[in-house]
């Protein structure tokens, strides 16, 4: 009980980051068809901005401010440098965000050298909560907690406000968007500046939780987030959500008892969603 | 009376494919110009070039005087034209609420009252007012697209094909919100029925090929059996 | 135009005269490994290039097959007798298991859209990475191993030439295949994948020959490249090979067999050059980072990379406008009406 129990909570931690890196996926998929194979690399600067930051302050919630910071300046100068050049070519944009992936971790090691670093927890986020026989890292439950914050505030941006309304609008046809007057290319500016600041935001998140930063983590935690996005159906803000869900607890529960094959299980059902559901799992708008 | 919208030797390329080959049209302030041709003539991407979502490769297009040809869509669209698709791009998972909401530029009180007008010009989508607009009928989806186009005070609006697809009952209640409509505003209809087109149109404008090839007031073309015969096919 | 062609023919066979002759005026043991390491890459471009240039598909995870051919011959060599009938048996085994492999791959995802495609390739890549990292038994992990290579190849010069030999044969068989009926469908999928399908062609089973064909070639290129370094580790399964190829190929010129092969020349002897500076100037560890942004301009302003660029000059200075407007017509924006 005491195991299963320490195993979701992992589970669902892993999950709510890989959920952060997913939402702005999804969304900036959704919007306008752009799939960022950079966008791992906006996580790894979060993580390697926020650790940073930690150093310098001292502050943990500086540091995660600092990161999402690093995170919108960054999704803006990759908006306007490298996505906008070839905005509606899909060869293109996929060659082009794949390259920016690699000037962004090698500009990593160039500005915070190429040895991974370790990243510390704030004290009062430190050690854990015994309650009822069961122990509870509280680290964990931030980044859960965390995590569900995140969804419900932009949850209630997209069903509450003019502009989360244009942007599920702008999800459905983007053409009509425009002819009703509203400049979607701005519109999707935000987004995808919102995007990075989730990504940076879940990569000042994971330093602490995995202890070290490295520059390698924004591919690894891609692939983790682009299988999300591909279970959760493309362009699905909740979808996201349940397959990160989803994902984080299997690769947790496989960890622990079939190791060899935790990230299998996760690629195997990516693959069988992409073959025989490949508007996704939770959604049930085409593709 | 005077010139809202004048479309000079306008010449639109899709792709490698050259669709409009030379398209003139005028529109006059206060009333209904229906755009009539064979199916694939070139009349939707008249639309659809006025409206900036396929830009015109040469020629002029001028609105209220300025020169609108080079503009993006949603400038084009502020400065007070409304576009009602041929396949409506009703938002499905929209309710009929939100629907009109994104197109609202402005949510003050006038926006509201306007908002009023709008529903009792279409009183079926007070009805539905929290469906999503992808669980409409046919004839409401049509009814939601014209009110979005509508809901902002619109001095030109763009309807393609309103009919299309519709039962007769239901063609006539769309008919009967155009005309509404046109007291308010000035129109620009594709319409393939032609009985309906002469109901409610001033003047035509005839597409052939991707080319204009004429225009003048419904009641000549009324008349004028050999013309429709050549290019519209009815005798 | 004919003329033309053996004008080009003429050059390439005297540049392979040259560098087959290369070790004879040479002894320059370092540019004998540099040079191997280019013939090696050159393949692997290549085959990558089958996909990308020719086909218009982009796939992120070509580290596999590579790193397929580099762990078959390793281990067979390493396991049985380091022989030459070994080494052909290895290098035979890695191009059948990575053509399964890909055949398999192909035909399950070759009918997703590209953004798919690349993004499932790239996970499976991933797959097969943790895969040589955890099957400790075969792989030894992280660290890899060592192997003895075959005998014949003691003498570097002779791996030397028979590295260049597969570059030649490969160009050659690729050359004849590009130019068959089958390459002129690929490259109509490339330019409009639905008008070639409405012309009654079923381009999944194009696209997944074409992806076959680019498996079994670079992991030929991987087989070859562990016996060069007589050692293999997980190195040879990760993004890096994948982003290498990339580069080679778009910094290159897409859509032609030269470019990646003058792509693998160049970015192989900046590392060589570049990484040297590196002992004197930090910043020239990251040498990549100036491939990463060449490549990224290149995509954007010169799709058709050096020999694309190259034709332009050439065809400014003959002033045939025909041949400079079709250098200019970049293959890559070829799909931009079908999306745009």
């Amino acid at each position: 009980m005491d195991l299963l129990l320490n195993l979701t909570v992992n589970g669902l931690a892993t999950g709510m980051l890989i959920f952060l890196l997913a939402a702005g996926l999804t969304l900036i998929f959704g919007l306008m068809s752009v799939l960022n194979f950079a966008h791992g690399g906006l996580f790894a600067w979060g993580a390697f901005s926020g650790v940073f930051f930690y150093g310098v302050t001292g502050s943990f919630l500086i540091s995660v401010i600092g990161a999402v910071l690093t995170g919108i300046v960054l999704g803006f100068i990759t908006e306007k440098l490298i996505i906008k050049p070839v905005y509606g070519n899909h060869v293109q944009q996929i060659l082009i965000t794949l390259g920016f992936m690699l000037v962004l971790s090698e500009m990593l090691k160039v500005v915070f050298g190429p040895n991974q670093i370790a990243a510390k927890t704030p004290d009062y986020l430190s050690g854990s909560w015994e309650a009822g026989g069961v122990i509870l890292i509280k680290y964990r439950l931030f980044i859960i907690l965390v995590g569900l914050l995140v969804f419900a505030v932009v949850q209630f941006i997209l069903k509450r406000t003019k502009i989360g309304l244009i942007v599920r609008a702008g999800v459905l046809n983007k053409e009509m968007v425009q002819a009703l007057g509203i400049d979607i290319n701005k519109v999707f500016l935000y987004v995808f500046m919102a995007g990075a600041a989730l990504a940076a935001l879940a990569g000042a998140l994971m330093a602490p939780y995995s202890g070290v930063v490295y520059a390698e983590m924004g591919l690894e935690f891609a692939i983790l987030a682009f299988i999300v996005v591909v279970i959760g159906g493309m362009g699905s803000f909740p979808g996201s959500l349940l397959a990160a869900i989803l994902v984080g607890l299997a690769g947790s529960y496989m960890a622990y008892f079939v190791p060899s094959l935790s990230l299998a299980v996760n690629m195997i059902l990516m693959a069988v969603v992409l073959i025989f559901r490949p508007q996704g799992l939770f959604t049930a708008k085409e593709a | 009376m005077s010139r809202l919208l004048t479309l000079e030797n306008v010449h639109t390329h899709i792709g490698q494919y050259h669709i409009l080959q030379g398209v003139s049209l005028t529109a006059e302030e206060g009333e209904v110009t229906v755009l009539l041709g064979r199916n694939g003539a070139g009349k939707t991407t008249t639309l659809r070039t006025i409206m900036g979502l396929n830009p015109a490769t040469s020629g002029t297009i001028h609105y209220g005087g300025q020169d609108i040809t080079k503009l993006p869509t949603f400038s084009i669209a502020n400065g007070g034209i409304g576009y009602v698709p041929e396949d409506q791009a009703v938002f499905t998972t929209l309710t009929v609420e939100e629907n009109l909401k994104v197109a609202m530029r402005k949510e003050d009180e006038a926006a509201m009252a306007r908002q009023d007008y709008v529903l009792t010009l279409f009183p079926d989508l007070k009805k539905f007012w929290k469906k999503e607009g992808g669980h409409l009928s046919g004839g409401q989806k049509q009814m939601l697209a014209m009110a979005r186009a509508f809901v902002n005070d619109n001095r030109l609006m763009l309807i393609d094909e309103p009919s299309k697809g519709l039962a007769p009952i239901v063609i006539e209640s769309v008919m009967e919100a155009i005309r509404e409509m046109k007291k308010q505003t000035t129109i620009i209809l594709v319409e393939q029925n032609f009985s309906m087109a002469a109901g409610v149109g001033d003047t035509y404008t005839l597409i052939d090929d991707g080319e204009t090839v004429q225009s003048g007031r419904m009641e000549d073309l009324v008349r004028d059996e050999e013309l429709k015969r050549t290019y519209l096919g009815i005798a | 135009m004919i003329s033309k062609l053996q004008g080009k023919n003429f050059w390439l066979i005297v540049i392979a005269a040259v560098l087959a002759a290369f070790p004879l005026f040479s002894d320059s043991r370092t540019m004998t490994i540099l040079l191997t390491q280019i013939f090696i890459f050159s393949i692997l471009a290549m085959s990558y290039d089958i996909l990308l240039g020719y086909t218009g598909i982009v796939s992120f995870g070509h580290a596999m097959f590579f790193g397929v051919g580099a762990y078959t011959t390793a281990v067979i060599l390493d396991r049985m007798e380091p022989t030459l009938g070994m080494f052909l048996l290895s290098i035979a085994a890695g191009m059948l298991i990575a053509g399964i492999i890909s055949f398999i791959a192909g035909l399950l995802t070759l009918r997703l859209k590209s953004h798919f495609y690349a993004m499932f390739t790239m996970a499976l890549a991933g797959l097969f990475l943790v895969a040589a990292e955890k099957w400790r038994a075969v792989t030894n992990g992280n660290d890899g191993f060592t192997f003895r290579a075959p005998e014949f190849f003691q003498d570097r010069t002779m791996f030397y030439l028979t590295a260049l030999g597969c570059l030649i044969v490969v160009y050659l068989l690729l050359s004849r295949f590009v130019a068959s009926p089958m390459g002129r469908v690929l490259i109509a999928v490339r330019e409009n994948e639905q008008r070639t399908a409405s012309l009654g062609y079923k381009t999944l089973h194009y696209k997944v020959t074409a992806s076959v064909v680019a498996g079994i070639f670079a992991s030929l290129a991987g087989s070859l490249y562990s016996v060069s370094l007589r050692f293999v580790n997980t190195s040879v399964m990760t993004m890096d090979i994948t982003l290498d190829a990339l580069l080679m190929t778009i910094i290159g010129g897409v859509g032609t067999l030269i470019g990646p092969i003058l792509g693998a020349t160049v970015i192989e002897f900046a590392q060589h050059y570049l990484s040297g500076l590196a002992r004197d100037y930090p910043i020239f560890e990251r040498w990549i980072i100036f491939f990463g942004i060449v490549y990224i301009l290149a995509v954007v302003f010169f799709p058709q990379g050096i020999v694309g660029w190259f034709r332009q000059v050439r065809a400014k200075r003959s002033g045939k406008r025909a041949a400079a407007l079709k250098a200019k017509q970049p293959v890559l924006k070829a799909k931009a009406e079908e999306n745009g």
